[in-house]
């Protein structure tokens, strides 16, 4: 038995008229790594920001379980289990790679409730295992600031181990990552696959190929299709409006 | 490396605590009486520190909490001024109250004039010392929660502190029947406590002051360490990441900046006790905006190093008073400082003490690791 993990029922948001997300039905699986591909401008981004409470819907609902969602604040959001990585990669860039890292894991949302000298073991445990998997342990005591792109980017997924969210939603996280570096991503990815559920967007195509089953098309902020990679390659209004004749790449 | 650190930064505190407690057995009455009250601008350079460089709320109406701090213990001085019982009544009365007085009113507090009645409970000592910490206290949570709720952030939150310095200061000064007005509270009585009395040129004042001030650093540079000053150096760097890490922002900014209030309201306290006057100058433009300097200076990113550096300005100040040529250029020369040290020193002397013990351990640690490697190259040999 399967069960949704997230639940997008009508969402749409309109700036001044202007429809960025129209009337977007998706369900997510426990579990499911799913892509969103799209155009630039298609609406990715907005969707994330609908669903993380950055920007407030003007129609639909969301569901995370069985939980309504719509309309929380952000903080909320976060503590009901839904992470967020950005487009553009955003860290502490004052504090060290580690201190990033315990601050993501910490698991309290108030300023009382956090005022101890004191660590949890199991945040602790959380930090040891981002650093191991992003391998960002030897950088662990150097400002966030001094990242290259790449290992910025790493650390950023890093932080969304330690928040251990339910949900990952990941807005390009290859975005100006070099051919090796993509790769190590992806294996990021696979090792968080099933642990949590995922929603990725992403452009890059090789990526793509390695990590997705179930692929979500947006096209001028509506889904135009769903499928896994070969009936998105083979449908026709996809090719149309987004790939091209060539097919996917 | 990071633990060597730590160790290295409490030896400096500990340090520092040391010798401002030990200056009395080194300093005349009226020196003393002068570091004491450097030792309260350092403790405002604590407060600006932890706003400023910890929270990256720059705070331009800092003096509006030193000013309430120091009105309300400048309130319970002046009534247990000889002069406030020399006024023809049982029981204190200011002396400008008289000057102001609605003709034909009774010589008490509750009717002199309009609010004469507010000054009533200040005849408890502990009255005006708890309105001290709690006054600023509130004032700075009502406009917090304002500000920081409504995502106000960097050069608004600025000016807006900067308008209600200024406000309140004209408020104060228009308010002459109650406050004195430009004259501020000056002929005031000596806070007792019990049997202690807080002569301004004693040493027990002193100590007052500089065990403050430690008490102050020591629960200050704690904060910094728990979890939430974390967090809150977090909100500082990039508070939307924060937001979505699950953190509710606009609470931390808060209680930081009412923490910084209180700090700030405190050492307002300890001046007029040490100085022996209050007075609308504290919510002058010039003076808050002179604190930031000191807290530029010495290192706005350590509580102690914006400790040290508001002491440090102070004494070049004082001395550069005592040559007559130098006094007028005085204001040049600091803002020249304040120019040098953000165009070249943007941590400040921290900053700089913190990048030079960085090189020097990192070339301690090599070398260490150099010879260990030695070693395990000799071994096979042995
Ligand atoms: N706050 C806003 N106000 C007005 N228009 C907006 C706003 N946010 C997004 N848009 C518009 O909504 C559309 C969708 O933008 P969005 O950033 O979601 O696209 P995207 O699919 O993420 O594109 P990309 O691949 O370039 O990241 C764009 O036309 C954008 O200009
Ligand atoms: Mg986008």
């Amino acid at each position: 038995m399967t069960v949704a993990a997230l639940t997008l029922d009508g969402l749409g948001v309109a700036f001044a008229g202007f429809k960025a997300v129209d009337g977007v039905s998706i369900i997510i699986e426990e579990g499911e790594l799913r892509v969103v591909l799209g155009a630039n401008g298609a609406g990715k981004t907005t969707l994330m920001d609908l669903i993380s409470g950055k920007t407030r819907n003007t129609s639909g609902r969301v569901f995370l379980y069985d939980t309504d969602i719509t309309h929380w604040q952000e903080h909320q959001i976060a503590r009901a289990g839904i992470g967020r990585k950005f487009q553009i990669p955003s860290v502490f860039r004052e504090l060290s790679v580690r201190r990033n890292l315990e601050v993501a894991s910490f698991e309290t949302p108030g300023v009382f409730s956090n005022l101890s000298l004191r660590q949890t073991a199991a945040s602790k445990r959380r930090v040891e295992e981002a650093l191991e998997l992003t391998g960002l342990g030897p950088q662990a005591d150097r400002l966030a600031g001094g990242l290259s792109h790449g290992q910025t980017q790493w650390l950023e997924l890093g932080m969304l181990i330690t928040q251990n969210p339910k949900i990952l939603l990941l807005d390009e996280p290859t975005a100006g990552m070099t051919q090796a570096e993509t790769h190590k991503t992806t294996e990021i990815l696979n090792a968080l696959r099933g642990k949590h559920t995922i929603i990725v967007v992403e452009h890059d195509m090789a990526f793509v190929r390695e990590v997705a089953r179930r692929i979500t098309v947006m096209h001028l902020g509506q889904v135009l299709a769903e499928g896994d990679i070969k009936t998105i390659e083979k449908d026709e209004r996809v090719k149309q409006a987004y790939l091209g004749s060539k097919g996917i790449m | 490396m990071q633990a060597t650190k730590l160790r290295l930064n409490l030896a400096v505190y500990l340090i520092f605590i040391a010798c401002i407690l030990l200056a009395p057995m080194f300093l005349e009455e009226f020196a003393l009486n002068r570091l004491a009250k450097f030792l309260v601008f350092g403790m405002l350079g604590v407060a600006i520190a932890l706003s400023w460089g910890y929270a990256g709320i720059l705070n331009l109406g800092q003096g509006l909490f030193f000013g309430l701090g120091a009105y309300m213990l400048g309130m319970s001085l002046k009534l247990a001024s000889p002069t406030s019982m020399a006024q023809g009544s049982d029981t204190p009365v200011p002396d400008f109250m008289l000057w102001n007085a609605e003709p034909g009113s009774k010589t008490d507090l509750c009717c002199i004039n309009g609010g004469s009645w507010l000054w009533i409970p200040f005849q408890s000592h502990w009255f005006g010392i708890l309105m001290g910490m709690a006054l600023p206290t509130l004032v700075a949570f009502g406009l917090g929660t304002v500000v920081f709720r409504k995502r106000i952030a960097g050069v608004f939150v600025s000016v807006i502190t900067l308008a209600c310095v200024l406000l309140v200061r004209l408020l104060i000064v228009d308010a002459q029947p109650l406050t004195n007005g430009w004259n501020g509270l000056t002929d005031l009585g000596v806070l007792t406590i019990g049997e202690t009395e807080f002569d301004p040129y004693s040493a027990t004042t002193y100590y007052l002051v500089a065990i403050s001030l430690s008490v102050t650093l020591i629960l200050g540079r704690l904060l910094t360490e728990t979890r939430s000053g974390m967090i809150l150096q977090a909100i500082r760097d990039d508070y939307n990441r924060a937001r979505y890490l699950g953190f509710e922002v606009s609470s931390f900014q808060v209680f930081f900046f009412c923490a910084s209030a209180l700090i700030a309201g405190y050492a307002g306290m300890l001046y007029v006790i040490v100085a022996e006057f209050a007075s609308p100058s504290f919510m002058e433009l010039s003076f808050s905006i002179t604190m930031v300097v000191w807290a530029a200076v010495g290192g706005r990113g350590s509580l102690i190093g914006a400790c040290i550096g508001a002491l440090l300005i102070n004494v070049i100040e004082t001395s550069v008073s005592e040559t007559p040529a130098l006094v007028e250029a005085w204001k040049v020369i600091i803002g020249l400082i304040f120019v040098l040290v953000v165009l070249f020193m943007p941590q400040g002397i921290a900053g700089l003490a913190s990048s030079v013990t960085d090189r020097a351990l990192e070339r301690f640690s090599g070398r260490a690791a150099r010879l260990r490697q030695a070693d395990s190259q000799h071994q096979p040999a042995e």
